[in-house]
């Protein structure tokens, strides 16, 4: 405590040390650079120890919201509950905090010693907020389940060859896409400034949702003979939504548009499950991925509504859904998917054109929905959607 | 399912379609609040109406849900239904959903869930004026399935 530490004392890292070294290098670099700022702080510090003497500035709450104790609601104290006080509960419009200081604290007096995190690059609300966020992230965390025990798997029952295959397959294919619904997110969440807190907590349950959807289809292919085939058409319908170029187009392309449709197969799923377990997985895993499709929703009303420029905001909007929309469809139009729910439909692959009828009847329900849905956000597709009302198959 | 019939008490027959059937599912619901907190948080305002072969509807009724619990039914027949989406069918088809749960003792075999039904727009179909309300149906379907499972506590009589 007696003298400040330099960087110049830092002994090397052994040379067993599992690292990239030019990373390591980078990264002492970037610190040194910025040292007599850090270095200063920390300077301050030693000393005001050194002396025994305490700085206490932490008490005094000018500047602050102090005073105001939150009261829990009836279910707890929710993000709604704490959010009605002013300062602290205010959404900014755009964020001008690019660092991890707590929306409502006193940061003011030290705005110029904050590092910024550059990452933070979504700052305009309009371009990630819906207004039911708060309300679907105490959902999420309220409807949570396990899928190693909530599942009944002791019950699952062997079935008929072609019906346990197609069964492995389609869950093959859910193995394959869920996990793009957290890896989505993920992407952004460190580009969202922390101001946007309920926005980021949200997406944080909606990875989590996405962990679970991949570990229950993962486990029902394996306890049912094994995983099956993965296919070129779904991974680009992935890649298309993981490079979305921004967060709205992204989660308009994953959320509304590819979780709208996975619904549609969960919902279907349940209906032509074979076995009570199967039945539980879809009916547990629909509703998480509801809550999805209404933060996509109402994310891409927020954007329409809160563009400042709406004549290019649609215009980008369609021309990114144009692209959208067919990489999509090269999903799911896969054999990979269609067959195998067209099998469990029909009750076997003896009649497997019956299922297909089905799969057009449910081709054109998930399509309308998608068009409903869009409409409801304020986007209307229904005179340029690139994904047939009609499936391919119907005369 | 025996723990809330020990909560409950021995519920007395009810008739269906009636609010005395719903509000005997909601004293179930309300009395299982520890399988609620599991399943977690229901708001929506749910509409199920049963109609005649020709598509009138005989019953209607109004189902709102809160936190962990039902907080009203109200009969709503003759109309002022604001419910977030409404389930429509005839009573053929509740009867044969309602009947497939208590002889699964509190489960419906495959073609009787609640998403078997309604999936394809038919037997059961789900409407809804708003799209983003109709969309509640899916986020609560598995506490949707287990309000109705709770039918199996007592014996439904019919018309």
């Amino acid at each position: 405590m007696a003298s400040t530490p330099d960087l110049s004392d830092v002994k090397p890292l052994p040379s067993e040390a599992p690292m990239h070294p030019t990373t390591v290098a980078a990264y002492e670099a970037a610190f040194e650079a910025h040292q007599h700022r850090w270095g200063e702080i920390l300077q301050e510090n030693a000393e005001r120890m050194a002396r025994g003497s305490y700085s206490l500035h932490w008490m005094n709450t000018d500047g602050s919201g102090w005073g105001k104790r939150a009261k829990p609601s009836s279910r707890g104290l929710t993000y709604t509950d704490i959010n009605k006080y002013k300062g602290s509960g205010e959404i900014p419009t755009m964020a001008t905090w690019k660092n991890f200081t707590p929306r409502g604290s006193i940061r003011e007096p030290y705005a110029d010693k904050f590092p910024e995190v550059v990452d933070y690059e979504v700052l305009d609300k309009w371009e990630l907020w819906s207004d039911n966020v708060e309300t679907l992230f105490e959902e999420a965390k309220a409807r949570q389940w396990n899928a190693t025990k909530d599942i009944a798997w002791s019950e699952l029952e062997a079935l008929p060859e072609d019906l346990e295959k197609a069964t492995c397959q389609l869950s093959t294919f859910l193995t394959e896409v869920e996990f793009v619904a957290g890896d989505f997110p993920a992407k952004w969440l460190y580009r969202i400034p922390q101001e946007f807190l309920e926005v980021k907590s949200f997406l944080s349950t909606q990875i989590m949702d996405e962990a679970r959807h991949q570990e229950v289809f993962r486990k029902r292919a394996m306890a049912g003979g094994g995983l099956l085939h993965a296919s070129p058409g779904f991974e680009w319908a992935l890649q298309a939504i993981m490079e979305a170029p921004t967060h709205t187009m992204g989660t308009f392309l994953l959320n509304l548009l590819g979780e709208g449709l996975v619904l549609s197969i969960f919902r279907s799923g349940e209906m032509i499950a074979k076995t009570q377990v199967d039945k539980e997985i879809f009916r547990r895993c629909l509703q998480d991925e509801a809550r999805h499709v209404s933060y996509g929703v109402m994310q891409l009303k927020s954007y329409i509504d809160n563009h400042p420029d709406p004549q290019k905001c649609m215009d980008d909007l369609h021309r990114f859904a144009d692209v959208g929309e067919m990489v999509i469809l090269t999903s799911f139009s896969e054999a990979a998917l269609v067959e195998p729910t067209a099998i469990l439909l029909g009750g076997g692959l003896k009649k497997i054109d019956d299922g297909m009828d089905g799969m057009a009847k449910l081709w054109r329900m998930s399509v309308e929905e998608y068009l409903a849905r869009c409409d409801r956000a304020g986007f209307d597709r229904s005179e340029r959607c690139k994904i047939p009302l009609d499936a391919p198959w119907v005369a | 399912m025996s723990a809330t019939m020990k909560e409950t008490g021995s519920l007395a027959p009810a008739r269906f379609p009636s609010l005395d059937w719903f509000e005997h599912l909601t004293r179930l619901m309300n009395a299982n609040r520890a399988r609620q907190e599991q399943l977690g948080y229901v708001d929506c305002v749910a509409g199920f109406r049963v109609t005649d072969a020709s598509g009138s509807t005989r019953f209607e009724v109004e189902v709102t849900f809160e936190e962990f619990s039902v907080t009203g039914v109200r009969d709503v027949t003759k109309g002022g239904s604001r419910a977030d989406f409404v389930l429509i069918a005839t009573l053929d088809t509740w009867r044969e959903m309602i009947e497939s749960i208590a002889a699964g003792h509190g489960r419906p075999d495959l073609e009787h869930t609640l998403n078997r039904l309604s999936h394809m727009g038919t037997p059961i179909q789900l409407t809804g004026d708003d799209v983003l309300k109709t969309d509640l149906y899916f986020r609560y379907a598995q506490s949707l399935q287990e309000f109705f499972n709770a039918s199996a506590c007592f014996e439904t009589v019919f018309d």
